[in-house]
């Protein structure tokens, strides 16, 4: 298919439409109000249904009740609103349903401001609603990967029943790229025989309930014993990571989202002048890879790891334990939404080498 | 006596890149005011080129606290100078599809007194954007803006590209585009916008393939302001 040229928020839009997505619950707030704005006109072309909600709380708890009947729904929200969410996250990762929600983050806490920002990370991946559940968190670094991930994501939630987070950025929502979609008019889906489509008395199929209620502590247990285990499979099957010159490098920088863009343009700008430099990109948040991170780090050539972000330390503390002591790991980030550039990167890097 | 321009079309079509773009081309002849009417875009918006504008002596108005990290569904009161008589040019740059251009709407007493031939009214297409990529979409578009705006629109500009990946083929997909839209609608194309070598390239592929002037206009030659590379993005900022 033709490239268009397409925002960010129009892409992932017209990508969940593509995956199979028919149903769309939001409420608007900057900066992923292009993604209602499409799904609003779009969805009615293709019998799906967008609905505004009253509040952030409505949209996660129908995205409960969309995907509790076996259907591929989603929402998207901007860091405010994805606090808002929460609760409700929570509540869809103890029913066991498949449910994708986008989080265009800005700058926090609290209503922070509109520009990109990435201090949502502790909240998609460590929890963010209460009690032991994860949600597979994606963090596209472009358009076209952005794409790309949506039929993955909705394949995910449907295969694990799971929640699982798009942990996008401003930037990526609002700004255009060329970009190729691809048509798939037939999406298909998994059967899914758990879902509350109605009870037949005179049938076989047993009644379908989806709850999150187990007041008897043995019940509770082993619905997270359920949930450990499908973790654990998760962690092994569905890791995804760039890892970008890091063989011989001396430095390993490590970012996700659009911060990995710079510094891949940082990385590609020392390495014109035979300065060994690579990047390892975490494109899932959630499960971690712990593994390419630490592989890439722990090779003899390597003398130091820089983090970088576009928050105030958060990315790092995943990467401190994946890299397990072996190595020296710093950090360059600033919050409040202030991209870090090019060359800054390159200039810290320069100075780790001389130290 | 000042000539006045509106531009609209749909979100992303290039309103922003070709407001900047003619206000600073017209500066060099005279006073030149570029109003930022767009209400809708949080970034990548004709405001956030202020510094370079300014350099130039564009008179630039924008929405209060524009690029200022927030964001206010409100017009300046400075809007209303720009129809006060004197010389040279005025361009509005207006926010994305209707609802964008609902806020050029409120203008119209002030519009009714400007003679014709100094309003020009823009619609900008794009070929390769969605919502606006054929001429039924186009046309539905048209008709919402003209009708949220209450304006006419006097001129179709064709501004076929595809940002840092663009060529003379995209001008192309959006010659079929404002010849069907000005066939179907009476309004004339205005011109064909494009960095200098797409245009010339265009211009050639038009000449070989006898393509009609008529639907061609004028040549627009544009620096790319908005639609930076991603460096230049970062190292200049948000």
């Amino acid at each position: 298919m033709a490239l268009k040229l397409m925002k960010g928020c129009e892409a992932i839009s017209e990508a969940a439409i593509q995956a199979g997505c028919r149903y769309f619950f939001g409420y608007p707030i900057t900066p992923q109000n292009d993604v209602p704005e499409y799904m609003s006109r779009r969805l009615p072309e293709v019998g799906g249904c967008f609905l505004q909600a009253e509040s952030e709380l409505a949209a996660i708890n129908m995205v409960y009740g969309a995907g509790g009947a076996g259907a591929r729904a989603m929402t998207s929200s901007s860091s405010p609103g994805i606090s808002l969410k929460q609760e409700g996250i929570s509540t869809i990762a103890a029913a066991e349903i498949p449910a994708v929600i986008v989080n265009m983050m800005r700058g926090g806490p609290g209503l922070g401001n509109i520009q990109a920002s990435q201090g949502d990370y502790f909240q998609a991946v460590k929890g963010g609603g209460h009690g032991d559940y994860h949600a597979v968190v994606y963090a596209p670094s472009s358009i076209q990967e952005t794409c790309d991930m949506m039929q993955r994501a909705f394949d995910t939630a449907d295969t694990y029943r799971t929640p699982v987070i798009i942990l996008a950025d401003g930037l990526i929502g609002q700004m255009m790229e060329p970009v190729e979609l691809k048509e798939n008019p037939n999406p298909t889906m998994p059967d899914k025989p758990w879902a509350a489509t109605g009870y037949d008395p005179k049938g076989t199929k047993p009644r379908a309930v989806l709850n999150s209620l187990y007041i008897e502590t043995e019940d509770l247990n082993t619905l997270i014993d359920r949930l450990h285990a499908r973790y654990e499979v998760i962690k092994q099957k569905e890791v995804l990571v760039e890892c970008y010159n890091t063989e011989g490098a001396e430095i390993v920088l490590c970012a996700y989202g659009t911060v990995a863009r710079v510094c891949k343009a940082a990385v590609n700008e020392l390495n014109e002048k035979g300065i060994k430099v690579g990047l390892v990109r975490p494109i899932t948040l959630w499960p971690f890879p712990t593994e390419a991170v630490h592989d890439a780090v722990a090779q003899d050539s390597v003398k130091g790891v820089l983090t970088v972000e576009m928050s105030d330390g958060q990315l790092l503390e995943d990467i401190r334990l994946a890299v397990n002591g072996v190595k020296p790991v710093e950090f360059m980030g600033k919050a409040g939404s202030i991209m870090p550039t090019t060359e800054g990167i390159i200039e810290r890097i320069m100075k780790m080498r001389e130290a | 006596m000042k000539d006045y321009w509106v531009l609209m079309g749909s979100f992303g079509s290039g309103k922003s890149e070709l407001a900047i773009n003619m206000a600073l081309q017209a500066r060099k002849s005279g006073p030149c005011t570029l109003v930022d009417l767009d209400v809708i875009n949080a970034y990548f918006r004709s405001s956030e080129r202020a510094a370079d504008l300014e350099a130039a002596g564009v008179e630039l108005i924008s929405p209060p606290f524009a690029m200022d990290k927030i964001e206010i569904l409100a017009l300046s009161p400075r809007v209303y100078s720009v129809f006060t008589p004197g010389d040279g040019t005025v361009i509005f740059d207006i926010g994305g599809d209707d609802i964008g251009t609902v806020a050029l709407g409120q203008y119209k007493p002030n519009f009714a007194n400007i003679p014709p031939e100094r309003l020009h009214v823009l619609f900008i297409v794009n070929p390769l954007r969605p919502m606006a990529a054929n001429v039924p979409s186009a046309l539905a578009v048209l008709g919402n803006l003209q009708i949220a705006g209450r304006m006419e629109v006097t001129g179709i500009v064709n501004n076929g590209n595809l940002a840092g990946m663009t060529d003379f083929s995209h001008l192309v997909m959006g010659y079929d585009l404002v010849k069907g839209l000005s066939e179907q609608t009476g309004i004339p194309v205005w011109g064909t916008v494009g960095t200098q070598n797409v245009l010339d390239e265009f211009r050639k592929y038009a000449q070989e393939h006898d393509l009609d002037d008529a639907y061609i206009g004028r040549y627009q030659p544009i620096e790319v302001m908005m639609h930076r590379s991603w460096d230049k993005y970062l190292s200049e900022g948000l």
